[in-house]
């Protein structure tokens, strides 16, 4: 047994390929997710039982099954209906690719829309109550008081759901999809190389995540600038 | 404005409030005229933030009628709102926006509520700002100022919606002492110009020398109402004469 | 729900899989939690580097190629191994259960390993300095002061941990462990009701996670016991 350097530098550029994929995946996710996160908050803290009850059961199922359960029903399971076939959603939820993004949204806008919460639960009462006494309305003081504020407090949280996104975006290629992933299995399939393959993609993986980690550090120190006593 | 000098601006009968089981208000009757400057005192837990919390329905109350210059207080927001933009508050933890420098911080509500544009707002937020003599720290974000300059600016905040009323929740409890006399210096100022205030406090020094009526409360009640030399010189209640020895003792 | 019937007694077996997966997994993923903070709150070097690795590799590796790399990785190594001795094996493994049980305990206890960690730090070092004023023996706080005391901060974030395992359990059946999803995949090519058959997984799945987050919440109250004032 040998660790085979030239089957990593042949292999590298052909996992590489995926790498619009994955991307695709993340960001196309990341920004439906973070969507579906901000509806599902506004129903939560809506104060209305017919809009914070189904919000939260269904945060409470999608973060209490596997995402690979919700990829595969997804998938597998909904062209058992006529009615899905026969829907306009049927282009999309034919293609792998479709079903992807629509379980990797689903799946992160559960737990992110619990960030944002947390967030939002983290602002100071008297803050709003300084905006109540200034005679701003609810809508204003959501706005321009509670928003920036959990933005602020939630984003630590958020780039760690951001990097569970990312490596969620690896199941895919469970749905035949060739993101970097799905071509290191079919790589190993061939080589049996599981070694080589599997470690230089997850080293790949690790500096996207380290990546997102920088990138996020940067946003919270913008954002965060008034946290700072000198500034 | 309406107000005549005939009838009060702020007027409570026979107001109840309760948390829970819990009684918080016990039939408050008062009357404040126009220019006048009250005093609130009394122990902690004695219903006295409570009450200036309902003038300005940061608390609602469960019975009686709470009138702020002709507008009674109901459950109508647009009520709500007009009276709120007449009685400013300033709260024990300053609870200035964080995200917003100061002068943000004076100019959100009068951009949202009063529909100022944006360059006047500015104007009036540094006259303010002037005023509580800060104007340097205008660009600043709260955290780097010192409790007392957080104070000052939130009183600057609630000057610029140009209020009828004045409102103080324990102004002064959360200072460091080296600061409070900053914060009083500006309350006296603002007495002087003829502000109509309620101060919930317990600098009694600034009672004694500003207030026309000193009230006060225990468990809910407003137990005795009076002018200052008679007060602190003749109290008749003894619940007053204990309060007053235990925190004029130290 | 005629389709489901004659499966359920698969379901069942494969949810005792699931259960056997997880009891197996809690245990070394507290393990691993151990050790890691362990040896970053050590004095030694070495050790601080080797568990900061392994959170960054972890937590930055996307699961399903864990599971991959630990299953055929392991499996090349042994037959390698076992050829030295008796040329003519062509292939040996490590059943799907233990390679993938070790791979999600030791991806989630690299983020145990920061949870026992922060916790750790979070003993109020006063009640430490009591014990050793009473003539406690280093051992004896360990055991008497800090454990509880770390145990009691540990334990919101620590439910979290075995909501991920047992949610990384269904990533087992890619390398072919017969627990649920692999049982739905059985059943989907013999009724042609896919939808069904991974809806059940999910029921399944919500089960489990329902039950631990309510046992969390049963032992986090029973720890509150001491936090709470007496009425």
């Amino acid at each position: 047994m040998s660790f085979d350097l030239n089957l990593i530098a042949e292999s590298l550029p052909m996992m590489l390929m995926g790498i619009g994929i994955t991307f695709k995946l993340l960001i196309i996710s990341g920004f439906l997710g973070l969507t579906l996160a901000i509806f599902l908050l506004l129903m939560r803290i809506s104060g209305r039982w017919y809009l914070s009850f189904p919000a939260q059961v269904y945060i409470y199922v999608f973060r209490g099954t596997p995402i690979l359960v919700q990829i595969f029903i997804i998938y597998y399971g909904l062209p058992q209906f006529e009615t899905v076939r026969d829907s306009i959603f049927w282009p999309i939820l034919r293609e792998p690719m479709g079903c992807a993004i629509l379980a990797l949204t689903l799946n992160t806008g559960a737990y992110v829309s619990e960030i944002l919460r947390g967030g939002v639960l983290g602002v100071s009462k008297g803050i709003l109550e300084a905006g109540s006494a200034l005679g701003m309305s609810v809508r204003q003081k959501f706005i321009y008081l509670t928003a920036p504020i959990a933005a602020r407090l939630a984003l630590p949280a958020y780039s760690n759901d951001v990097i569970s996104l990312l490596k969620s975006t690896a199941l895919a290629s469970t749905i035949t999809i060739a993101d970097m992933t799905g071509i290191a299995r079919t790589i190993v399939a061939d080589t049996y190389a599981p070694y080589e393959i599997f470690i230089s993609l997850a080293i790949v993986y690790m500096i996207f995540t380290f990546g997102i980690q920088k990138l996020f550090g940067v946003i919270e120190r913008y954002l965060g600038r008034y946290t700072q006593r000198e500034g | 404005m309406s107000t005549s000098d005939a009838q009060p601006l702020i007027q409570m009968q026979g107001v109840n409030k309760f948390f829970g089981s819990f009684q918080a208000l016990k039939n408050i009757n008062l009357e404040v005229r126009k220019g006048e400057r009250i005093v609130v005192c009394g122990p902690s837990g004695s219903g006295k933030s409570t009450m200036i919390r309902c003038i300005n329905r940061l608390e609602d109350h469960n019975d009686g009628h709470i009138i702020i210059d002709g507008k009674e207080l109901t459950d109508q927001v647009k009520d709500i709102n007009a009276v709120r933009r007449e009685v400013g508050m300033v709260f024990q933890s300053f609870n200035l926006f964080p995200h917003m420098t100061i002068v943000k911080n004076l100019m959100l509500a009068q951009q949202l509520v009063r529909k100022i544009p944006k360059a006047e707002a500015r104007e009036t937020a540094m006259h303010y700002l002037k005023r509580v003599k800060i104007p340097e720290q205008a660009e600043k974000y709260p955290i780097a100022l010192s409790g007392g300059q957080q104070q000052r600016v939130a009183i600057a905040r609630a000057l610029c919606m140009k209020p009828e009323i004045m409102l103080f929740d324990e102004p002064t409890s959360a200072l460091d002492p080296e600061m409070i006399n900053e914060v009083l210096e500006v309350m006296v100022d603002l007495a002087k110009e003829g502000m109509t205030m309620i101060c919930v406090t317990h600098e009694m020094g600034f009672a004694r020398s500003v207030a026309d009526r000193i009230i006060f409360m225990d468990e809910g009640e407003i137990v005795e109402e009076a002018a200052p030399a008679q007060f602190f010189d003749n109290p008749k209640s003894e619940r007053t004469k204990k309060f007053l020895s235990q925190i004029l003792s130290h | 729900m005629d389709v489901l019937s004659g499966w359920w007694d698969d379901y069942f077996w494969g949810a005792v899989v699931v259960g056997q997966v997880f009891i197996c997994s809690l245990g070394l993923m507290i393990i691993f939690g151990l050790f890691g903070a362990m040896a970053k709150l050590s004095n030694n070097r070495v050790a601080q580097k080797i568990a900061g690795a392994y959170t960054v590799i972890f937590r930055g590796t996307p699961e399903i190629l864990v599971i991959l790399l630990l299953y055929f990785g392991s499996a090349i190594t042994l037959t390698a191994i076992a050829q030295i001795f008796s040329p003519e094996i062509k292939f040996v493994d490590v059943p799907p259960f233990w390679a993938g049980t070790i791979a999600i305990s030791i991806i989630v206890g690299s983020y145990a390993t920061e949870t026992f960690r922060g916790a750790f730090l979070g003993v109020n070092p006063g009640s430490i300095e009591a014990a050793r004023a009473l003539g406690m023996s280093d051992l004896q706080t360990f055991i008497y002061v800090r454990i509880p005391e770390m145990w009691r901060l540990a334990l919101p974030p620590f439910g979290n941990h075995m909501l991920s395992l047992i949610k990384d359990t269904a990533l087992i059946s890619i390398i072919g462990l017969n627990e649920t999803m692999f049982v739905a995949k059985q059943a989907i090519t013999v009724t042609g009701k896919p939808f069904t058959m991974y809806i059940v997984v999910g029921a399944i799945y919500l089960g489990f996670s329902t039950i631990i987050t309510l046992a969390v919440m049963g032992i986090e109250k029973f720890g509150e016991r001491t936090t709470v004032g007496a009425k």
